[in-house]
């Protein structure tokens, strides 16, 4: 009996043991399980010299950037013998919730890879850093003055681009040309949602009363839906959500006339009645296997997608889509809307550093500089490279041209992907970030899931509109709506 | 034990065995519910939160979204338990006939969906409600004549869509558990019914229907528990969408938590979520169980 309650003791103390192991957290010795992709220190003597340990969280920028980061780490290590980097990587379905958890319990990675639009929820915490302060000028004055401006909120400047990406169309190129869209004077002049209306009717074709091939298909399932919202609304003469007196703008009329015009391509038989289920895979698989003539969103790699998938056809690997066809991609301009400019949906992401605790000066300069370091130069360059466009940063662009250039990559394609990074809609970092967010919950709880019910044809535009008015007043006062 | 009594040497041992799970219990289960309560009256921030009195609980009550999801849980509980536990006994009847391993084999099919992951799950379906004309439901249906239907597109089939799932998917545990509850009933009453001259519906009616209620208590409960927190199919099947038609209490937390940050106002729609589910399971024992034995 004694005997196996010594072993029973014994397990309990084990278990203990363990629990408190796994529990810990916050300790220097970062050997332990998880999927970081720290970059080691080289022998133990060098691990002896390092001072300074700089802790980031990184997604899967782009396919090759994770491999690609420890090179990018082990080189600037070497420059910078006192700093220790450790970054743990997720993938971007994990990204958001391991930096939100880590937030939250107010012990934040140093650097973070963030969406532009996202630094307003960051701020809220009260740990993002004006990295303004710390910078040096040299660092700042690097930097397109219009992308940074995305990553400012106030007079503060949250971090540093690393791309500024366009989301727009994408369209077969035989099939425009079958439908005799002039798509080259489209890439250089735009045009506006009448003659899009009129290129999507022309790219339907039907056979036995079925649509074999739709002229245009955009994802709207789930988060999909607001980069189709997005993309047409700033042609809509909404560029942000809210207008250049601050007034909230989506209760405008362009609002109504934005939402028709959803409704319009999915009445006319050019887009499928059932838009509000296909997600991006689904998209993708359309335009690939020629079922749409054009895409939304177009985003510049998918040139690269197609290019791809027609290589591996051509050379009858069965790894290509299947049912696939050999396809060309031009990349689009959104159509506007009455008169209004073009003002392309731009992504701009970057590196953010967060800080609970601002007192070592030191730590934070080095936290800049290498985030700094992530986005500007060769780093830069060869992000923006995978990615099909062209960096923000000025040395990025030095080290852009010394790279080789992309097989395959359409000239035609860079100058219309050029062009529109300059129309990107300018930034606002006037609008305070509880406004912001204010107008990202509107969004996310009343116009996302009302677009879903518009695009199946169960709530009529009018009715949208009413109820984004409605929603609107209640938040910000019917005064502070356009 | 010495003559049936305890010594107090036995019961120190005792208390060190608990200790552990207790430990668990209160780090885990406990620790995590006084903090939500706490924080439920608070402005939370990361670096020091603020009291906020009953300001969360405020602006929930003032939500619309919030009354919406409790109306869509409610009606996706009330819907897929029911179903789920007669279909369950269902096909656990119709399995007892079978020898031990092909009732083994059926166990295991109906089981697989409960050990899959949920996203992978979620895949399967989405392929099944794929809203073209050549959907696999869709296909299927078409056979018979029946229109393409957008069905997680939809309000009309959005909710329908996700009870569906939540039903096929999760059978295996009840079906395993009203087997083993089947399988203890006594056969001479069987016997004695098939003297009397009863068909099968009449021994499903009067003997085993009221002999597994506990079973069918214990189930409606658990199931109308986890109705109440269903989260992750609506979150990767509809997202909430149709028009919010299908979000849910648990989506509704989650996103005020993990979206907006909003944890004070997360923590005080959970409290009352709780509230709503102890309720509820209070009713249940009290309308079913007046007559069970356990």
């Amino acid at each position: 009996m004694k005997r196996k309650k010594v072993i029973g003791l014994l397990l309990i103390a084990g278990m203990m043991a363990s629990m408190a192991a796994g529990c810990g957290s916050g300790s220097d010795d970062s050997s332990g399980g998880g999927n970081g992709t720290k970059a080691e220190a080289q022998g133990d003597t060098k691990t002896e010299e390092k001072s300074d340990k700089i802790t980031a969280i990184l997604p899967p920028v782009t396919s090759a950037y994770q491999e690609n980061v420890e090179d990018y780490i082990a080189s600037y290590e070497e420059e910078n013998p006192g700093i220790e980097i450790e970054v743990v990587s997720a993938s971007w379905e994990d990204f958001s919730e391991k930096l939100d958890v880590q937030v939250n319990a107010g012990s934040p990675p140093d650097i973070a890879f963030i969406g532009s639009g996202d630094i307003s929820k960051y701020i809220e915490t009260g740990m993002l850093l004006d990295i303004g302060a710390y910078a040096s000028e040299d660092m700042l004055n690097d930097f397109d003055e219009t992308v940074l401006e995305y990553m400012k909120n106030g007079d503060s400047i949250y971090g540093f681009p690393a791309y500024c990406s366009v989301q727009a169309i994408a369209g077969n190129k035989e099939l425009l040309e079958a439908a005799g869209i002039d798509w080259q004077n489209v890439q250089e002049n735009g045009w506006t949602f009448d003659e899009f209306r009129e290129a999507c009717k022309k790219g339907t074709v039907t056979e036995n009363g079925e649509v074999k091939q739709y002229g245009f298909v955009s994802a709207c399932s789930g988060v999909s839906a607001e980069d189709y919202f997005n993309i047409f609304a700033k042609n809509a003469g909404m560029p942000s959500p809210f207008n250049e007196d601050g007034k909230y703008a989506y209760t405008s009329e362009n609002m109504l006339q934005l939402l028709q015009s959803y409704r319009d391509l999915i009445d006319d038989g050019s887009a499928p009645e059932s838009m509000s289920t296909i997600d991006g895979t689904k998209k993708n698989n359309m335009y690939l296997t020629g079922q749409a003539m054009m895409i939304c969103k177009g985003t510049p790699t998918i040139e690269k997608t197609a290019y791809d998938n027609t290589k591996l056809l051509e050379s009858g690997d069965s790894s290509a889509v299947e049912g696939s066809i050999p396809v060309e991609s031009v990349f689009l301009p959104a159509p506007t809307f009455d008169g209004q400019s073009q003002n392309a949906q731009g992504t701009i992401d970057g590196y953010v550093c967060f800080s609970a605790d601002t007192s070592d000066e030191e730590h934070i300069s080095n936290v800049i500089d290498f985030a700094y370091y992530l986005a500007s130069g060769e780093t830069a360059a060869e992000v923006c490279r995978d990615l099909y466009v062209t960096p923000v940063c000025e040395s990025g662009r030095e080290a852009y041209d010394k790279l080789p250039a992309i097989e395959g990559k359409s000239e035609e394609n860079t100058k219309a992907i050029e062009l529109l990074q300059e129309q990107v809609a300018p930034a606002r970092p006037d609008i305070s970030s509880e406004k912001m967010s204010q107008a990202t919950q509107l969004a996310d709880e009343v116009i996302f899931p009302k677009l879903s019910s518009l695009l199946s044809g169960e709530t009529t535009p009018e009715d949208m509109y009413n109820a984004i008015c409605e929603a609107a007043y209640e938040t910000f006062g019917e005064e502070n709506c356009a | 034990m010495k003559g049936g009594k305890l010594t107090s040497r036995d019961s120190f041992w005792g208390y060190v065995f608990i200790a552990v799970p207790m430990l668990i219990f209160l780090a885990f289960t406990v620790y995590p519910v006084f903090s939500a309560v706490i924080t439920s009256f608070q402005d939370y921030k990361p670096l020091g939160s603020e009291f906020a009195g009953l300001e969360n609980y405020i602006n929930t009550f003032k939500n619309d979204l919030f009354y919406k999801a409790f109306k869509n849980t409610i009606v996706f509980s009330v819907t897929s338990v029911p179903i789920s536990i007669l279909v369950s006994f269902m096909i656990a009847i119709m399995i007892l006939p079978f020898r031990k391993k092909i009732q083994s084999m059926y166990k295991g099919i109906f089981y697989l969906p409960t050990v899959a992951s949920g996203v992978a799950l979620a895949f399967v379906w989405k392929w099944i409600f794929d809203s073209m004309p050549d959907g696999l439901l869709n296909s299927v249906l078409g056979v018979f004549g029946v229109e393409a239907q957008n069905w997680l597109g939809s309000k009309k089939t959005a909710m329908l869509s996700l009870v569906i799932m939540s039903v096929a998917s999760g059978l295996g545990q009840s079906i395993i558990i009203y087997m083993a509850a089947i399988l203890n009933v006594d056969p001479s009453y069987y016997e004695a019914a098939d003297v009397d001259g009863a068909r099968l519906w009449d021994k499903l009616r009067y003997i085993l229907w009221p002999l597994v209620k506990p079973t069918t208590v214990f189930l409606a409960i658990t199931g109308v528990i986890n109705g109440f927190q269903a989260f992750q199919n609506a979150y990767l099947m509809t997202g909430g969408g149709p028009d919010n038609e299908t979000t849910m209490v648990g989506l509704l937390i989650f996103n005020r938590a993990f979206k907006y940050f909003e944890y004070g106002e997360a923590c005080a729609q959970a409290i009352l979520l709780a509230i709503v589910i102890a309720v509820f399971t209070i009713i249940q024992f009290k309308v079913n169980s007046n007559d069970v034995e356990y």
